[in-house]
């Protein structure tokens, strides 16, 4: 987030607003990564996305990216988002767009339905910022995985290791399966 | 094949690698040390070389790119082999693609 009011700062908004748009993001992301006006950002988001944005709560609770299936998607963008902060000093919210970027390449490139949309993404890394999530080890192939921040490290098996009894036998097409 | 033709095949590598890497470093420097699993210095110094320099570096009886996977479990589980409970190709790739992101930022955090 931008502090002082420049036409340069500005500017960098305007492209991260179009940046995030174009990905998928509501307005609310956008009210709070830019420090660009409701009105402006909303005669922005129909100038790029050509219609109103979708009205409506954004998805408040954390129960989403502890499921299984949502749960591989949403590890794989933390990891990304973990790698892209740890080795280049990014702003938050570019390290978002530029993680969830590279999620979406590896959705397609494995052909799976992205679950994970960018409004989920920025949820939940403030979820983590604000330790209501966080990343644990499986203590089977020591990969870390999205889990509450109370999760016994010592125990824990991922998703992966040990798939729950109804994993992977939705019927959607898209989704993970097990065989 | 010929020794001599192995030595230009290594050449041919080491350029096409170099050029992919110079180019992506260039294009977006964070994402490029995602994709290449390089360290920052590496990048940098990478990015800055001329096409003299690449190629001068190119010319050499080594392959300048390293295998990434330098694991039994992520290799198994890209191959698919040696999986117990979930054998799914895809499911499993994306199991290889969370330890891999995992382990880069493992080391990146043991190098700073």
């Amino acid at each position: 987030m931008a502090t002082a009011k420049s036409i340069l700062g500005e500017s960098r908004d305007i492209e991260r607003a179009v940046a995030l748009i174009q990905l998928g993001a509501r307005l609310q992301v956008l009210e709070y990564e830019t420090n660009l006006s409701y009105e402006r950002l909303l005669r922005l988001y129909k100038e790029v996305a050509g219609k109103s944005p979708s009205k409506g709560q954004l998805p408040f609770s954390t129960d989403w990216f502890l499921t299984w299936q949502p749960n591989i998607h949403s590890s794989l963008f933390l990891n990304i988002h973990e790698y892209l902060s740890k080795s280049s000093e990014l702003e938050e919210i570019d390290a978002v767009i530029k993680a969830f970027r590279l999620y979406s390449e590896q959705m397609q490139a494995s052909q799976v339905e992205p679950l994970l949309s960018i409004t989920r993404a920025w949820r939940l890394v403030k979820f983590v910022n604000s330790g209501m999530l966080t990343l644990t080890k499986c203590s089977c192939c020591g990969g870390h995985f999205v889990t509450e921040p109370y999760e016994n490290a010592k125990n824990y098996v991922c998703g992966l290791c040990e798939p729950p009894a109804r994993a992977g036998k939705g019927s959607a097409s898209g989704g993970l399966r097990l065989h | 094949m010929d020794n001599e033709q192995l030595l230009a095949e290594i050449r041919e590598a080491n350029l096409t690698y170099l050029m992919l890497a110079q180019n992506l470093i260039r294009k977006d420097r964070a994402e490029a040390l995602f994709r290449l699993g390089l360290t920052e210095e590496a990048a940098d110094l990478l990015g800055m070389l001329s096409p003299a320099q690449l190629l001068k570096i190119a010319s050499s009886n080594m392959l300048l790119c390293r295998f990434r996977v330098d694991d039994d479990l992520v290799w198994n589980l890209l191959t698919n082999h040696n999986v117990k409970k979930v054998d799914n190709a895809t499911t499993t790739q994306l199991h290889a693609s969370i330890l891999m992101a995992g382990r880069f930022a493992d080391s990146v955090a043991v190098a700073h």
